[in-house]
């Protein structure tokens, strides 16, 4: 129970701090091409400014549109609750957070959010929503291998139990390789630049932009917004499994999360201004390279 | 005593609906509510029946019925009664289901139709029951021939007179593995009673059993590259009656494998689950590729069969692997996960063939290119059709999600399990092979229900839809929240699959504790500890939700404005929608070298006047179907010998008299 209701404010804090990783790699990104950029905080403005404004909406779409939003934010934060960065602290054995159910959470606002796209009746949008699928097909295979190195050695899927495992030997050879794949599944599950550009609104270039193509106002505030607490999700699992130097006491070890998880911003935002976007069908071979190292960590253990 | 009597009741209902049909030949109308309506009151005793038994234990009857081969014996245990449940609790709902449905087929030839339903229903609880190789053998073959008759109700067409020519040969090849398997067995006893079965093997034979069981089996169950019937014959049928075949016929396959691997076969070596798992592997991979690739609604549903067969099958090989190497435990979670993933098929497979079948009867296409935008003429249908592809995309809460956790688990502990370096990395590739497949089935069902459902009508059939009777309806709604429940309480699942493998020796099913609201894999052996609690998931899923509602209206009441999407100025019609195609395009060419896609594009065909102006254009696209390749040979070879044969048969009736009478001559020389 004391779990539960930790996991439930830590999906709220995450909520509310989201925006703010996302405000990092932004001005990194800006800083690292010679612009000054808007502030840290100018997420938070972007999110209170769609929050007020209307909606305009196709008139062919049906309650699956209106749903999707709601849904996508829904399974997002039901993700977020189950990182154990505040839920481990209540100490029991399990944890609530399965990577299993972490995974297909994230897989079930995809859905809804893939099945929008084709509502509004635009090609853009089911565009988006069929290189979306595509792209989870390419990266779901390769999340599990990555993170099979720490859950065959913790012996379950448990988040807790498993981050508990890689936290007793970091840095060793097979989670290096792991680390290195996991990065490259977190650029293309994020939707960052080698694999989508997050910026562009450039139709031909969009996966996940254009896959909301048809979304405005409040609704588009909630699916950034989710969004932006799904890229810290995923920041927080690697930074929990593949940094988990240094573990002290639990209010310190809170702090030291947090500057990893704003270090890890910082990394993607310079790999974001290093690299170009690949064409699509370049992408299999970008996560077969990220799979095979996922195995030789395997190999290695 | 109730367990019995309920199988009694049962078969008298069944029966009595079966020959219904002979006495009710005029009002169809009538005969659809007394055929129908018997045959769920049959699959209500069913249930009753396995329900019974699962919670007092087997039953056992010698018939008076003396068969050249010895007593007849039929009889249900737990395993039996699981798969028995599983008919009768689909079956029931199928029924009801075919009350509505079977109007489109009233004075077509109905009476038989409404007759064979019955028997086909009939013959799948005779297979759970028989308890006898020559029971279980007449039964087998009485499904197969009824469900060949359903396949081929409308014979008049060629494709479907086809579809069901097919099927009834790969069918009879699968039977003809499966008389090998049943004579070495009975041989080897030296009885034919099930209860004797299994004692006095060799290895060797063992061996070769194993072989022909999997073969046999694996042609009903439509494991690739024996699957080729299957997205022929299931489309081909009726959908109250694909509901069946693909919902239930094809579990019977499984029930068969199960008693021969828990019950006649025991403990395998390592290799026999080395090859159900790379089998499954495989035909997973393709049938959900071959799924994505399909635009017939039917057709895809029943490749997507073979994906989730696979799956089942995935379970079992890896039950088989954990059982030869000694961890009775792990074993029991892979048979459970194989057992709940082939329930939780059964129920959502079957909603989805009746919510195609809906779609059927209403817009009379099954092109899910000219289907759309039925979301809002068939709210309804549209609904349990989305929860029954939230369910088959393993998507959380629903009860796909939890066989698919199962399965996970139980694949998770395979390489620590296994030796051998090669064995290792082959045992972590197969858990990212099910990642992989359940991304695919998620990316098809995306396309099935965003196609045919969302956005604009593409077509008149489409626009001229309407909701199908409550009498459809109903079951439909049925289903989905058998589907929600099972994947919020799996404990209730958990429960009867502990009493459905508990009897069987080299199982552990203690390893699987339930609590009030967690089911959890435990094991001291400290080799899986992970726990599952899905009203946890459905909590912080809906605190969520409210969440973003809360968020929606935080700053004040939202305004929403309606406005054709920007086309450049001309009005947005359906042909601008993406299509079904077109979504599976970046699948394709990622698997180009699997699925051989080609087109052709056409322009402007003979008619060259028109150069510049009003070109006319088409395009085509298709995959190839490398199977209907690979069987090619073996279709002529077939022939040639066929040609062969003609020569002696001559068609005149002394000729065969001359040949009786050779034939005679020369057994009687022969003993003499």
């Amino acid at each position: 129970m004391v779990e539960l209701i930790n996991g439930i404010t830590q999906s709220f804090l995450l909520l509310l701090l989201a925006p703010l990783v996302s405000g990092v790699v932004k001005v990194t990104k800006a800083r690292l091409q010679n612009r000054r950029g808007p502030g840290v905080f100018q997420v938070y403005f972007d999110l209170f400014k769609l929050l007020r404004k209307d909606s305009v909406i196709s008139p062919t779409v049906s309650w699956i549109f209106f749903a999707a939003p709601m849904i996508y934010l829904g399974t997002v934060l039901a993700a977020a609750a189950l990182i154990p960065v505040l839920v481990s602290a209540a100490g029991e054995k399990y944890g609530i957070g399965d990577l299993f159910v972490l995974l297909y959470l994230l897989a079930a606002g995809r859905f809804f959010l893939a099945l929008a796209s084709l509502d509004a009746g635009s090609s853009f949008g089911g565009m988006g929503g069929s290189r979306e699928m595509f792209i989870a097909m390419l990266v779901e295979p390769v999340i599990i291998l990555t993170l099979l190195t720490v859950a065959l050695r913790a012996s379950g899927s448990g988040l807790a139990l498993m981050a508990a495992t890689a936290a007793g030997t970091p840095f060793s050879l097979p989670y290096v390789f792991a680390a290195i794949a996991f990065l490259m599944v977190l650029l293309a599950e994020t939707g960052r630049i080698p694999v989508d550009n997050p910026d562009t609104h450039l139709e031909l270039t969009m996966i996940h932009e254009g896959m909301v193509l048809e979304y405005s106002g409040r609704h588009l505030g909630l699916i950034f917004w989710a969004s932006s607490v799904k890229q810290t999700v995923m920041i927080l699992l690697f930074v929990l499994f593949f940094l988990p130097w240094p573990v002290t006491a639990a209010p310190m070890n809170l702090v030291a999360i947090g500057v990893k998880t704003l270090g890890v911003a910082v990394l993607l935002g310079c790999v974001e201004t290093s690299t170009n976007k690949m064409r699509l069908f370049r992408v299999p071979g970008f996560m077969a390279v990220g799979g095979l190292l996922s195995l030789l960590a395997l190999v290695a253990q | 005593m109730v367990a019995e009597n309920s199988f009694w009741v049962m078969l008298v209902f069944l029966i009595m609906g079966a020959v219904a049909p002979l006495f009710i030949r005029k009002n169809d109308k009538v005969l659809n509510w007394i055929a129908h309506g018997l045959a769920a009151l049959g699959c209500g005793a069913a249930v009753l029946c396995a329900i019974t038994v699962l919670l007092q234990g087997k039953f056992v009857v010698q018939l008076p019925l003396l068969l050249p081969f010895g007593t007849l014996t039929v009889g249900m245990d737990p395993l039996s009664a699981f798969f028995l449940l599983l008919v009768g609790a689909v079956g029931c709902m199928v029924s009801i289901f075919a009350i509505g449905y079977s109007t489109e087929y009233f004075h077509k030839r109905f009476p038989a139709m409404a007759g064979f339903y019955n028997l086909f229903l009939l013959s799948m609880i005779l297979v759970l029951a028989a308890r006898h190789v020559a029971a279980f053998i007449i039964a087998w073959e009485l499904m197969a021939v009824v469900s060949f008759l359903l396949v081929n109700h409308e014979y008049e067409k060629h494709e479907i007179n086809r579809a069901a020519f097919i099927y009834i040969v790969m069918t009879h090849v699968g039977t003809a593995f499966l008389f090998i398997a049943f004579f070495l067995l009975a041989r080897a006893a030296g009885n034919m009673d099930f209860a004797l079965l299994g004692q006095g093997l060799d290895a060797a034979t063992r061996n070769i059993i194993f072989v022909c069981v999997l073969l046999g089996f694996g042609v009903k169950a439509g494991m690739v590259p024996l699957h080729v019937w299957l997205p022929k014959a299931h489309p081909a049928a009726p959908s109250h009656v694909s509901a069946l075949m693909s919902g239930v016929m094809i579990k019977t396959a499984v029930y068969g494998l199960s008693r021969f691997l828990l019950d006649f076969l025991g403990n395998g070596p390592a290799w026999w689950g080395g090859l159900i798992l790379g089998c499954a592997a495989i035909s997973a991979l393709l049938g959900v590729l071959y799924a994505l690739m399909e635009n017939d609604m039917k057709r895809l549903l029943a490749y997507s069969s073979v994906e989730n067969i696979s799956l089942i099958l995935m379970g079992i090989g890896a039950a088989v692997l954990l059982t030869s190497k000694g961890q009775p435990g792990l074993a029991a979670l892979a048979w459970a996960a194989a057992f709940y993933h082939a329930f939780n098929h059964a129920l959502f497979k079957s909603l989805l063939f009746m919510g195609a079948g809906a779609v059927v009867q209403a817009a009379h296409i099954r092109d899910i290119e000219h289907l759309g935008g039925l979301i809002k003429k068939m709210p309804y249908t549209a609904f349990w059709f989305l929860c029954g592809v939230l369910a088959i995309s393993a998507l959380p809460p629903f009860n796909g999600f939890v066989s698919e956790w199962l399965l996970f688990q139980s694949l998770l502990v395979l390489p620590q399990a296994v030796s051998g370096l090669s064995a290792k990395v082959a045992a972590a590739l197969l858990i990212a092979v099910l990642g992989l497949t359940g991304a695919l089935v998620a990316c098809c069902f995306v396309k099935v229900f965003g196609v045919s459902f969302l956005a604009k009508h593409r077509s008149e059939h489409a626009q001229q839809a309407r909701e199908v009777s409550k009498l459809m309806l109903l079951p439909m709604g049925l289903l989905s929240v058998a589907c929600l429940t099972l994947g919020i309480a799996p404990q209730i699942m958990l429960e009867i699959l502990k009493e459905t493998l508990g009897g069987f020796r080299g199982l552990n099913v203690h390893v699987l504790s339930t609590g009030w609201y967690q089911i959890a894999v435990t094991q001291n052996a400290a080799v899986n500890n992970s726990q599952l609690s899905m009203p946890v998931v459905l909590l912080l899923m809906g605190i969520g939700i409210a969440a973003g509602l809360l968020l929606y209206r935080i700053c004040g009441k939202p305004g929403i404005v309606f406005g054709e999407t920007w086309t450049c100025g001309i009005v947005p019609n359906a042909r601008m929608e993406y299509t079904g195609t077109g979504f599976s395009k970046p699948v394709r060419m990622a698997f180009r070298a699997v699925l051989r896609p080609h087109r052709s594009l056409l322009v402007n065909e003979g008619n060259r006047a028109s150069a510049y102006f009003g070109r006319s254009l088409s395009y085509e696209v298709g995959i190839t179907d490398i199977f209907g390749r690979a069987y090619q040979p073996i279709n002529s070879a077939m022939l040639l010998l066929a040609r062969y044969v003609k020569k002696i048969q001559s068609g005149s009736v002394q000729l065969y008299i001359g040949y009786i009478m050779a034939i005679t001559v020369l057994v009687l020389i022969w003993n003499s």
